[in-house]
């Protein structure tokens, strides 16, 4: 599964950045995340609950920060599995400033298994973007400390 | 024959009770004290294994036992693979029934959770934690063969479970180099993925105190469960009794005896306790065996004036990751060998090659074999005629088999028993209205409309088969089959068969042979089968095999007890037995019908046994097993009429007109029955279904929304029509039909769209032949992209 997509913030790319590797920051903000609890080395412990489609389960797997070049990039690497599957992948994440805000561009591809790749196929890049969007909606709000505009 | 049973289209006795819910199936059996069993299936189409932790499982509610790969070790042996095709270097990958160390297609068995509830086991899955170490996968038949794939199995060299062969004729390579046309393709026969009503399902109950198991199963041949378990499980056939109950149709899926099968009565065996254990509709998609899966390289020789010369061939097979039961068998001796067709053709040469991949295990699917070499025929003359501008019609005549009714010998080996196939073809074109058909679409054409008539002229090979040719090819059976006629005191019989019938309706077609062999009415015949305690041995129903060996044996059963009777009457009109004649259930004197014996005055005589011939034993019953000195070669004659809308590239089947020769029609209702599903599936096959893995071999058809079945609302009134050719060698000269409507259905709705689509410039799309596919190969012939 493949997922790109781009999202304005009203901040410049530092705060957006710190914002985006604050682990209280990343689980107040991600739909269905019960916990992200740091195993150092910028790797964290994630527990969450996610659907698609009928099938809907509890993941738990690693997230790991790599690549940090503060304030332009990072890259996330998720690894996790649960009893409707198993996710692989690793999202390459830019930062670029725009005017006097920034553009955060998300470029990922993951291998999905399991009952959420048999059931659930056609969704996924539809239900991605939902969690994704859903996600940079809540940061822009802590980030611009004001109202989501989307 | 009595002519008012053998022949007539009585209603299946099967039906009142199938409508009426009344049936009973596997899993609406329940023994005391039964626990359920549930599967961890691998998510990862090819993985090591690098630890499982059931700790957590154990603990959860209601679970009795769980076991993995290292518990069942020495208890189960690996799941065997019974073709062993010769002369094809054939290299069988152990199929660890519960995975050892490496997992290789999603859906491969990884665990087993044994609880009092089915929901218990199902939740406890969850709850085992299985340390993956993901490994690259090959999906493709082709990929699998080429240098630098992922390996399956890493003692098997290049994937590749055997390469096969067929030479007939003349030599191929001069037949090529001299003729005066070649067409060519390459077709891909998409992985069909059978969808039986009832999922596969087992129950087995050992008690330890006598050793005696018992197990309940949904299969299509119980004495090759019972003969493959003793082996696998290491229970005494004496002790082992098999039982296929209702059993909701099989279409070759339903053949294999399965891993989970085993691993069921394993944990029966181990918990001393029934444990059952029923597919999920899910599991059916990822586990129970696929279909087809072939990608061919095909070649055709012509004479100019459209003589064929020679066919040549090329074959991936994909075989999934592990051989199933009859696997090797299918793309090989049910396919190679009937590369023929109806055709006189000189030089024929096929190299088929199986290969491993990361994919469910391919079986037996209607057809089996034989369809994806209808199709690759059919399709080859289709193009000699588009290419010489010849009518279909005229290409199929100039290169027939003319009309024999005791064998004719083909390049590759085979001697088909009877046919006259010019006449199946000119009886279509009559019914059809095949010129008229012609005209509308030219006159369609100038109007814009795209209408194809796509043809389908088919030989099959069914009634499997001869043993001693069984043997030769490396089936590790018999293929002979048994019955047992019994007269009760009543004069009530019962047939006892080695056959196990799931939805072809032969209790009620037997109890006619029966009637039609002894005069008695199809009422009073009781017609038993799938158990082995009380079915003699016998090898199954598939191959449309039933009726064309069951069903002789059944009849030459009958012919002794009629024999005896005939002895019985004469000593009971004190005449001489070769003095007595026979009519419809009835012994008497020559030229005296009115003082007669009725078979149940006999059976009543020979029950009571008070006034017997001397030297003539009580009862009235008869045993034949009866081995073919053949197979059965039924074949006809299709036509599929298209409507392509090139807008939204939508295939319309407006008509379907079949014409099919199976011999004498036992019940030709029945036959009329087999041969709409039969076209059906193969429509499925043309147009709609299709089994799709992703590069990771991801199962992406995993439902019934994913996988597009065949629906009533997409099809037109299937218009059936037969002719009869009785087949010199069977007792009642009958031929199969649960096969062939596939095996001619496929190729005359594809020849029908490339027709409807000729005027576009469109020469080839790969099935099914889905709106978006059609669309897309207009765009692309018209240079739109």
């Amino acid at each position: 599964m493949e997922f790109n997509s781009e999202y304005e913030f009203d901040a410049p790319p530092e705060a957006v950045f710190d914002s985006l590797t604050t682990p209280e920051t990343v689980a107040g903000c991600l739909p269905g995340c019960e916990s992200l609890e740091p195993l150092g080395d910028d790797r964290y412990e994630a527990a969450m609950t996610i659907g698609v489609a009928a099938i809907k389960g509890r993941f738990r797997g690693t997230v790991a920060m790599r690549d940090m070049q503060r304030p332009d990039s990072f890259t996330l690497q998720v690894d996790g599995k649960g009893s409707t599957g198993f996710a692989r992948g690793e999202a390459s994440i830019e930062i670029a400033p725009n005017g006097t805000g920034s553009t955060v561009a998300v470029q990922s591809s993951a291998k999905v298994g399991g009952p959420i790749a048999r059931v659930g196929q056609r969704l996924l890049v539809g239900t991605a973007k939902m969690v994704a969007d859903k996600f940079f909606a809540c940061l822009r709000k802590q980030v611009e400390g004001k109202p989501d505009r989307s | 024959m009595s002519a008012t049973t053998f022949g007539s289209g009585i209603r299946r006795r099967e039906d009142p009770r199938l409508i009426t819910g009344n049936a009973s199936y596997t899993d609406d059996i329940t023994l005391p004290g039964m626990l359920h069993a549930a599967l961890l299936r691998s998510p990862y189409a090819h993985a090591r294994i690098n630890g499982i932790d059931t700790a957590q499982a154990s603990e959860a509610p209601g679970v009795v036992a769980v076991y993995t790969g290292a518990d069942t070790e020495g208890d189960i042996a690996p799941a065997p693979c019974a073709w062993l095709l010769p002369d094809s270097d054939l290299k069988i990958a152990e199929y660890h029934c519960v995975a050892k160390d490496t997992v290789r297609y999603v859906g491969d068995i990884v665990a087993v959770v044994v609880a009092e509830s089915r929901y218990q086991a199902y939740d406890a899955l969850d709850l085992i934690d299985v340390d993956y170490e993901p490994l690259d996968a090959v999906v493709e038949p082709k990929k699998a063969a080429a240098d630098g794939t992922p390996q399956l199995h890493g003692e098997i060299e290049g994937n590749q479970a055997f390469h096969w062969t067929v030479t007939g004729g003349g030599d191929i390579g001069e037949a090529f180099s001299q003729a005066e046309v070649v067409v060519k393709e390459t077709i891909v026969q998409q992985r069909l993925i059978p969808n039986a009503m009832e999922p596969r399902a087992t129950l087995a109950s050992y008690i330890p105190a006598t050793g005696e198991l018992t197990v309940w199963n949904t299969t299509q041949n119980p004495h090759i469960v019972r003969f493959l378990c003793s082996l696998v499980i290491g229970v005494p056939e004496d002790r082992l009794r098999v039982i296929a109950p209702e059993v909701g149709g099989g279409f070759g899926s339903k053949i294999a005896v399965y891993p989970a099968d085993f691993i069921t009565i394993f944990c029966s065996k181990k918990l001393g306790v029934p444990v059952k254990w029923v597919e999920s509709r899910s599991e059916n998609y990822q586990a129970t065996t696929h279909g087809r899966d072939h990608v061919q390289e095909i070649e055709l020789a012509a004479t100019a004036d459209g003589k064929i010369t020679g066919l040549r061939a090329t074959v991936w097979a994909g075989m999934g990751a592990y051989l199933s039961t009859a696997a090797p068998g299918i793309p090989t001796i049910l396919h190679g060998l009937m590369l023929s067709g109806v055709y006189d053709i000189p030089a024929i040469h096929e190299d088929v090659y199986g290969l491993y991949t990361n994919t469910t295990p391919v079986e037996a699917y209607r057809g089996a074999g034989r369809p994806e070499a209808t199709f690759m025929v059919e399709r080859l003359v289709d193009l000699l005629a588009a290419k010489l501008g010849l009518d279909p019609v005229e290409v199929r005549r100039r290169n027939f088999i003319p009309k024999f009714d005791n064998g004719h010998d083909v390049v590759t080996g085979l001697t088909y028993d009877s046919g006259n196939y010019d006449g199946a073809l000119n009886k279509l074109l009559g019914e059809s209205n095949y010129e008229q058909l012609r005209a509308e679409q030219a006159e369609a054409r100038k109007n814009g409309r795209y209408i194809g008539l796509g043809l389908s002229t088919y030989v099959e090979i069914c009634g499997l088969g001869p043993s001693q040719v069984a043997g030769a090819i490396g089936f590790q059976g018999g293929l002979w089959e048994s019955a047992i006629v019994r007269f009760h005191p009543s004069g009530k019989v019962h047939v006892m068969i080695g056959t196990s019938p799931h939805g072809q309706g032969e209790e009620t077609t037997f109890a006619q042979i029966i009637a039609g062999e002894l005069g008695v009415s199809p009422d009073d015949v009781k017609v038993i089968h799938g158990d082995t305690d009380n079915t003699p041995m016998g090898w199954g129903t598939y191959g449309s095999r039933t009726t064309a060996v069951g069903g002789a044996a059944l009849a030459l059963a009958a012919r002794k007890i009629r024999d005896k009777a005939k002895v019985i009457a004469a000593h009971l009109l004190e005449a001489a037995v070769e003095d007595m004649d026979y009519d419809d259930g009835k012994f008497f004197v020559k030229g005296s019908p009115d003082s007669s014996k009725t078979i149940q005055d006999i059976a009543l005589m020979a029950n009571v046994a008070w006034n017997m011939p001397e030297g003539v034993e009580a009862g009235l019953e008869a045993t034949t097993f009866y081995d073919p000195p053949n197979f059965v070669f039924p074949y006809g004659a299709h036509l599929a009429v298209v409507e392509v809308d090139p807008d939204s590239g939508n295939v319309d089947l407006k008509r379907y007109v079949a014409v099919d020769d199976c011999g004498p029609q036992i019940n030709p209702v029945i036959v009329e029955g087999q041969v709409h599903g039969g076209i059906v599936q193969g429509i499925g096959q043309a147009l709609w279904e299709e089994g799709v893995y992703d590069d990771d071999g991801q199962l992406l058809t995993g439902t019934m929304l994913d996988y597009a079945l065949p629906r009533a609302d997409r099809l037109p009134d299937i218009e059936v029509h037969s002719t009869v050719t009785p087949s010199p060698h069977h007792p009642l000269g009958v031929k199969g039909i649960g096969e062939a409507g596939t095996i001619a259905s496929t190729a005359a709705v594809y020849n029908a769209v490339i027709d409807a689509l000729a005027p576009l410039g469109v020469e080839a799309v790969n099935m099914p032949l889905t709106p978006e596919r059609v669309w897309r190969s207009i765009q692309a012939a018209q240079g739109r992209n």
